[in-house]
């Protein structure tokens, strides 16, 4: 019993010194990404083929030996031969690929991210696979640039450290896989998730007010409906003109996560899904969460910021959230 | 139509799941199958070429219906199949052919359930075994150039499996493997040592028509009229003359009444009751002939054999690696051939002169009561020559050479009791054994040792002076003891003497069909002049490949490993005969030479580049600033550096500003090709032209500072 409360409490400092350790060992095995591929950082590992073609040499080799004949031996020789020289090109097929990550601008929780993985090089590369996670793409490089799109799905909000990229190359008989890690320092903001409109609306309180201020008078057009239609003006002047109206100015909104219902995520998810709606309407409006306050905005910027914040919030348990 | 082909050329090799493969790839592995089995047809049945076709049109017809794929029921029943047809074909799945066949037939049945790229993989790899195995049918030059062909294909199939895009890239890559591999490929041949045989594997029986141990005159489909080859040789130093190519493998002493056998050295020693080592040793040198100075020194080069006899030319003396000798001058190996080899032999080129342990009397030895005719005809004969052998064997062959006595290769066909009296009285038509067999027959009857001898005679010399041997030079011919030694007899010189000085073919010339074994071979064509030389120069090439390439193994590799490691001391010595300090200076020379070669190569490189990289060009324009006292700005624009660089630079102003604005419209306008062309060409202009006014400015400062101070000193 106490040995196993020793244990248990000699485990978690032994794993993460293991998980340090592991780390480190990593990040000595990767090379940094936007750089020249350096050749110490590149490996060569035999595929499942690979040791087939391995077998097949050996098989070749026995019946070469056993039947005493010149021209297996000849095939054996030069399957190994080209065994040898796959090595070569296919360390030369990543040698000195320059890598480099282009994040999106926005990414929303339960959706995915589009990574951009731009590959440069002089020479031409021919069937990278750029691997994140379990996403891979396929990038082949002409003209001394190539491209892909890693589509990672973003299960949860907040601020995401894009793990490392594997680079690996199967090229060109895919008897070695050419293999690369590459070590970068991106972060990906993962706003939440928003709210269904229809939520949204009933949580805000009703639909969003009408214009209803007279603004003055504009040319009719097709499609303007009779009720807006200037009759009296037509009626006395011959020219058919509608009625403009406009929405009144209002005070600026107060998105407050207190005024929400449900858990941390739900709330946040509603805040989202409220700021887009303000920004599309081009509103002004304030953010006011536990750990931080946004002054009331506008515009993209003002939007991004806002979203930002929403992501790395971090709430706290019930109740002590209120500054 | 051109264009749609070549779509379906360049078509990827998975379908747009990633893991299915297209119809591009599978017919591009079925033209594989097809390479792969165009090499095994020549010696398979011809049904593997409808397998093939069967099973690709099913899987054609699965495609384009969208058809479930084939079961397992399906794919079991034609193995079943499979087997049952190599079966019934070779008796037993045991043979190597059947095998052979079982494995070409599952690499075309894999077809039927190949659906992604590991499947295709395995096809491949089942192609490359097969490849390799259709070596077992043969080594000849044409086999290994389509190997190789089918081999570059099987690297193209791996290249699209791996991701290629085009048939370019895919080509491009396969040759790119090969040409790179070869060298390693062709020393690791030459290097590496090639072990003996490990375990016994299944052969292919095969034999030389021409060669039996058993001559019976008179039975049927006994002479070959086929061209394949027996054995080569190539002679060092003297070559003999055509009436001395007498090649011996088998002496045959046993006689029954109808037809001579060959007695081996087992069965003499178990019938005579005297111990095996009497009648065979084994060496490198004939324990029974005299060691004296052999007369012809050569190289055979030998066609595989499930028997393991070796022709010599006369009585074989030594040989380069260790054989039987046997008491009858013959030569035996000490195992069959089932792929050709090299033997180094010297021999006498006469009939062995060294009794027969197995004694006189054996070769007196016959059937009591056989052939009364020829006994008679032999007392008469044997009387008139007053018991004098020479002038009995002289009487024995010139009664040959008389009128009725004709050389013949199609003689009718003997079937009574009393061959020699059915051959020498009634039909008189024969060819080299029915005229050995009645000669040994008749000196027996006189009391002379004699026994008969099964070889080759001949051969066909070419240009570069080796011999060809076919099977259509199989000859027998006699030998009688007389006078303490064998005496050579060839009774075939009284009644063909042409088939002794110009070979076999010499005798039947527009008679009779001569290879009749063989009516499509070159050989009938070689009246024809030009014919006659191509088909001789490409013999010698396969000679050529035969002795070099395929039986590059043992000696050979030996005597080669030798000559290199002979070179290369050379070489050493040689450079320590330099002494030390002008080896020193030799390998600082090279050095020198080599980084000077690399630098050349480098500074090459970044010079080509930079012409063409407008980036590149610039960069190394704003080093050029940055050392002159003008870096680039933090956030400043390379066209906005090159405009204050200008306002500072009177002189170089308008070539710097014709610098920016050219680069802010190469980088920025909207331009087609060849005004892009024409942009990054006035940047590259204007950019040389800046730097040349530069300097021309300094140096104009220079001079007119070093005047001015040159002024001021004067006055």
């Amino acid at each position: 019993m106490s040995a196993g409360a020793g244990m248990s409490r000699r485990r978690p400092g032994a794993a993460r010194r293991f998980r340090a350790w592991q780390r480190n060992w990593w990040h000595r095995l990767a090379a940094p990404l936007g750089a020249p591929l350096p050749q110490r950082r590149l490996f060569l590992l035999p595929t499942r083929f690979g040791l087939g073609w391995a077998a097949l040499v050996v098989l070749l080799m026995l019946l070469g030996i056993n039947y005493q004949n010149s021209l297996i031996h000849a095939l054996a020789f030069w399957l190994f031969a080209l065994g040898v020289a796959v090595l070569l090109r296919a360390w030369r097929n990543l040698l000195g690929v320059r890598l480099s990550l282009r994040l999106p601008a926005e990414a929303f929780a339960g959706g995915e991210a589009r990574l951009g993985v731009i590959a440069q090089s002089r020479r031409p590369r021919t069937a990278l696979q750029v691997r994140c996670d379990d996403e891979r793409v396929r990038i082949d490089v002409e003209k001394g640039r190539g491209e892909g799109e890693l589509r990672v799905p973003t299960p949860s909000r907040g601020v995401w450290r894009v793990p490392t990229l594997c680079l690996e190359s199967r090229w060109p008989l895919g008897l070695v896989r050419a293999l690369a890690w590459q070590a970068h320092e991106h972060e990906l903001v993962i706003w939440p998730q928003p709210l269904g409109e229809a939520e949204t609306r009933r949580a805000d309180g009703g639909p969003g007010r009408e214009e209803e201020d007279f603004a003055g008078l504009r040319r009719a057009e097709p499609g303007d409906g009779p009720a807006r239609l200037a009759w009296k003006q037509w009626s006395r002047t011959g020219t058919l003109a509608a009625k403009a109206f406009e929405a009144p100015p209002h005070d600026d909104v107060w998105l407050d996560y207190a005024d929400g219902s449900g858990d941390p995520e739900r709330r946040l998810s509603w805040l989202c899904a409220r700021v887009l709606i303000h920004h599309r309407e081009g509103e002004r409006f304030g953010l006011r969460l536990p750990d931080r306050v946004l002054a009331p905005g506008q515009g993209a910027a003002h939007r991004r910021a806002a979203l930002d914040a929403l992501a790395r919030c971090r709430p706290a348990a019930d109740g002590e959230g209120a500054p | 139509m051109s264009g749609a082909s070549s779509a379906a050329a360049d078509a990827p090799a998975v379908l747009a799941d990633g893991r299915g493969l297209s119809g591009a790839m599978l017919w591009r592995l079925f033209v594989g199958q097809c390479l792969v089995l165009a090499l095994h047809l020549a010696w398979m049945p011809a049904w593997f070429a409808g397998v093939a076709v069967v099973v690709a049109a099913y899987r054609y017809r699965q495609l384009r219906r969208d058809a479930p794929r084939a079961g397992l029921l399906l794919r079991l029943a034609a193995v079943g199949a499979l087997v049952a047809a190599l079966t019934s074909e070779y008796g037993s799945l045991g043979e190597m052919r059947a095998l052979i066949g079982l494995l070409l037939g599952v690499y075309l049945l894999k077809l039927l359930e190949t659906h992604d790229r590991r499947d295709a993989r395995v096809v491949v790899a089942i192609g490359l075994v097969a490849t390799g195995v259709a070596f077992l049918h043969g080594q000849g030059l044409p086999l290994a150039l389509a190997a190789v062909i089918a081999l570059a294909w099987q690297l193209q199939l791996l290249a699209w499996l791996s991701g290629a895009r085009s048939r370019r890239q895919a080509w491009a890559e396969a040759g790119w493997l090969l040409g790179l591999s070869a060298p390693l490929m062709v020393a690791l041949f030459l290097v590496v040592p090639r072990l003996p045989p490990l375990w016994h594997m299944p052969e292919t029986s095969r034999a030389a028509t021409g060669l039996t141990d058993r001559v019976s005159p008179g039975d049927i489909a006994e002479l070959s009229r086929s061209d394949a080859r027996a054995f080569r040789a190539e002679f060092r130093g003297e070559a003999p003359p055509p009436g001395e190519r007498y090649w011996r493998v088998y002496t045959l002493s046993h006689f029954d009444g109808v037809g001579w056998s060959r007695v081996s050295p087992s069965q003499l020693a178990a019938t005579l009751e005297q111990p095996l080592s009497r009648f065979v040793r084994e060496g490198r040198a004939s324990a029974w002939a005299a060691q004296g100075e052999a007369r012809y020194d050569y190289e055979l080069l030998l066609e595989p054999d499930s028997r393991p006899w070796r022709p010599s030319l006369g009585t074989p003396l030594r040989a380069g690696e260790p054989q039987r000798f046997l008491a009858d001058g013959t030569l035996a190996g000490r195992e069959a051939l089932s792929s050709r080899a090299l033997l180094d032999l010297e021999s006498s080129g006469a009939a062995p002169a060294f009794a027969d342990p197995a004694g006189t009397r054996w070769f007196r030895l016959l059937p009591a009561d056989t052939n009364p005719r020829t006994r008679e005809l032999a007392r008469r004969l044997w009387r008139h020559s007053d018991g004098d052998p020479r002038r009995y064997l002289r009487a024995v062959l010139a009664r040959f050479g008389e009128a009725p006595y004709r050389y013949t290769l199609s003689p009718p066909r003997l079937t009574g009791q009393h061959r020699v009296d059915d051959f020498l009285f009634d039909s008189r038509a024969g060819y080299c054994s029915h005229y050995a067999s009645a000669t040994a027959v008749m000196a027996r009857m006189a009391g002379i040792p004699a026994r008969l001898v099964a070889g080759f005679l001949g051969g066909e010399r070419h240009p570069d002076g080796h011999f060809t041997v076919r099977d259509y030079d199989a000859h027998a011919w006699v030998e009688v003891w007389l006078d303490g030694a064998w005496q050579r007899l060839d009774p075939t010189a009284a009644i063909a003497p042409e088939r002794i000085e110009r070979g076999a073919s010499a005798v039947t010339e527009g008679r009779e069909a001569f290879l009749a074994d063989a009516p499509f071979s070159p050989l009938n064509y070689r009246g024809i002049g030009w014919l006659n030389e191509m088909r001789l120069e490409w013999e010698r090439l396969e000679y050529r490949w035969q002795r070099g390439v395929v039986d590059y193994r043992g000696a050979a590799r030996e005597r080669l490993m030798a000559r290199l490691t002979e070179t290369l001391a050379q070489m050493a010595a040689a450079l320590v005969a330099l002494g030390p300090w002008r080896l020193l200076g030799l390998a600082a020379l090279a050095l020198t030479a080599l980084a000077g070669a690399a630098l050349g190569w480098r500074v090459g490189r970044q010079w080509r580049l930079g012409r063409h990289d407008e980036l590149r060009r610039l960069a190394a324009f704003q080093a050029w600033l940055r050392r002159r006292g003008y870096p680039l700005r933090p956030g400043e624009s390379p066209a906005a550096h090159l405009r204050r660089v200008a306002q500072d630079m009177d002189t170089a102003a308008p070539a710097l500003e014709a610098a920016a604005e050219a680069l802010e419209r190469w980088l920025y306008a909207l331009l087609d090709a060849p005004e892009r062309r024409e942009a990054s060409r006035r940047l590259h202009a204007a950019l040389r032209r800046a730097r040349r006014d530069w300097r021309r400015a300094k140096r104009r400062v220079i001079v007119k500072g070093q005047t001015a101070s040159t002024r001021h000193e004067h006055p």
